[in-house]
């Protein structure tokens, strides 16, 4: 089972179980994590982190409800295979409106419109890039 | 139905004429870590002196374990621990003299073990005397003693008040560790709200000796909101919504502090009094404990003006 590096801030304004999610949904899309990948059981998570555990089950069910994990009854929590994770409509819409927020911040801070498309384009690159190092070892 | 490990109703103490706790009625879930906050005086001191038994009330009831407050039997203790604030031990016994004292206590669970490795792991050694130690190496050794009999209701009264962050660590840690026993319960009360947001997931608030909400955590994170409304034109003259804590008005802006109001209310609002735009500011727990508790109608202590 690999280490999972997840850094709880405490006192954020976000919810601690938002932040676990953030961090495995993003090792999910570096492929640090990939298909069929048991994270770690929800006690063990909780004892390293110094957390409730029910804190660490709540982040599981949302990435579960979000399709990224799937819990076996009895084995444990395992990364999904992304094929057969499905968007439906309200996702786009969510991550439209995600699109929005950050567009309408980059161009209020003056960015034009062709650097915030090679920013965006550098981000994703190093995600990409990162996936497919994970996938060569 | 949800086993209740602790129950108070109308729980009332009157110091004189103060009325120190005011009608408390509370109860905590088995299974929980709950944490007890409150500002200074709001009474967290005395609700848990009169659930133990150590204060009378004034009127009211309290049950541990469902066994009256007042008359805690042996028994009934010995499934409790306690730990009291500033961690106070007797100053003339050595460690290993507390551990036996203690023992005594809970005859049947205590942990040798436990007690040993957690002596060692923090650096001490059974024959010193507590006078000899640091408030840190106190505050340790009674966090040892608390957890050596594994109890299955802990209640710890600011147990990390003046600590150190990693004695401090030490103590969640130890909160994490008894909480993974089955069917074991704690309420301990902190002021420091990222400590409560890390380990507990409950909540209960009370301010000047009144309840003020006893819930889960996600739902208190959730409840308690800032609202930041822009006008076009100028602000209304009066602010009408349900759940209104307190309200901060200028030109153009109002920033509404709101507690239980979903977005779908606020939406409706704004809509209503013809506000040109609004914006959810998201809190951190210890923002929203302050706004929670801040007397209403009350301006800030200092508060910038412009000429």
């Amino acid at each position: 089972m690999p280490t999972l590096w997840i850094q709880i801030l405490s006192g954020s304004d976000k919810p601690i179980y938002k932040q676990i999610v953030e961090q495995i949904s993003e090792l999910i899309a570096k492929g640090e994590l990939s298909m069929g990948d048991k994270l770690p059981p929800v006690r063990k998570l909780a004892s390293e982190l110094v957390i409730n555990p029910n804190t660490v089950a709540r982040a599981y069910s949302v990435l579960e409800q979000s399709g990224l994990v799937v819990t076996k009854t009895g084995s444990g929590t395992f990364v999904s295979n992304p094929e057969l994770r499905s968007s439906d409509a309200a996702d786009i819409n969510a991550l439209t409106e995600r699109m929005d927020t950050l567009i309408t911040r980059g161009l209020n801070l003056g960015f034009k419109s062709r650097d915030l498309a090679a920013m965006f384009k550098d981000r994703l690159s190093t995600f990409v890039k990162k996936r497919e190092s994970e996938k060569k070892k | 139905m949800i086993d209740t490990v602790l129950k108070t109703e109308a729980l009332t103490k009157y110091y004189g004429k103060d009325l120190a706790l005011d009608h408390l009625d509370m109860s905590i879930p088995r299974g929980c870590i709950c944490g007890f906050v409150g500002r200074n005086g709001a009474g967290k001191t005395t609700a848990i002196k009169l659930m133990l038994g150590l204060l009378k009330p004034t009127a009211g009831t309290s049950k541990l374990l469902g066994c009256d407050s007042r008359q805690l039997k042996p028994s009934i203790r010995q499934r409790i621990g306690y730990v009291t604030e500033g961690h106070r031990l007797f100053r003339w016994m050595k460690i290993s003299e507390l551990e036996k004292f203690q023992q005594r206590f809970y005859p049947k669970q205590w942990d040798y073990k436990l007690f040993a490795d957690m002596i060692e792991y923090f650096g001490l050694s059974k024959k010193k005397k507590v006078k000899h130690l640091s408030n840190g190496q106190r505050a340790q050794v009674s966090l040892a003693l608390t957890l050596a009999p594994n109890p299955e209701l802990l209640i710890m009264d600011d147990p990390t008040l003046g600590l150190d962050a990693a004695i401090r660590r030490q103590f969640l840690e130890g909160m994490i560790k008894l909480i993974m026993s089955e069917n074991r319960t704690i309420l301990f009360s902190s002021h420091i709200l990222a400590d409560v947001e890390r380990v507990a997931n409950r909540i209960v608030v009370i301010d000047k000796g009144v309840l003020r909400a006893n819930c889960t955590l996600e739902e208190f994170r959730l409840a308690v909101k800032k609202v930041k409304v822009s006008f076009t034109h100028r602000v209304p003259d009066e602010v009408n919504i349900d759940g209104l804590l307190s309200c901060r008005k200028s030109e153009k802006e109002l920033e509404l502090t709101l507690v239980g109001t979903d977005d779908e209310k606020v939406k409706h609002w704004v809509q209503t009094v013809g506000a040109d735009r609004y914006q959810v500011v998201s809190m951190n727990l210890e923002d929203q404990f302050i706004e929670f508790t801040r007397p209403s109608g009350r301006k800030r202590l200092f508060q910038w003006e412009a000429n």
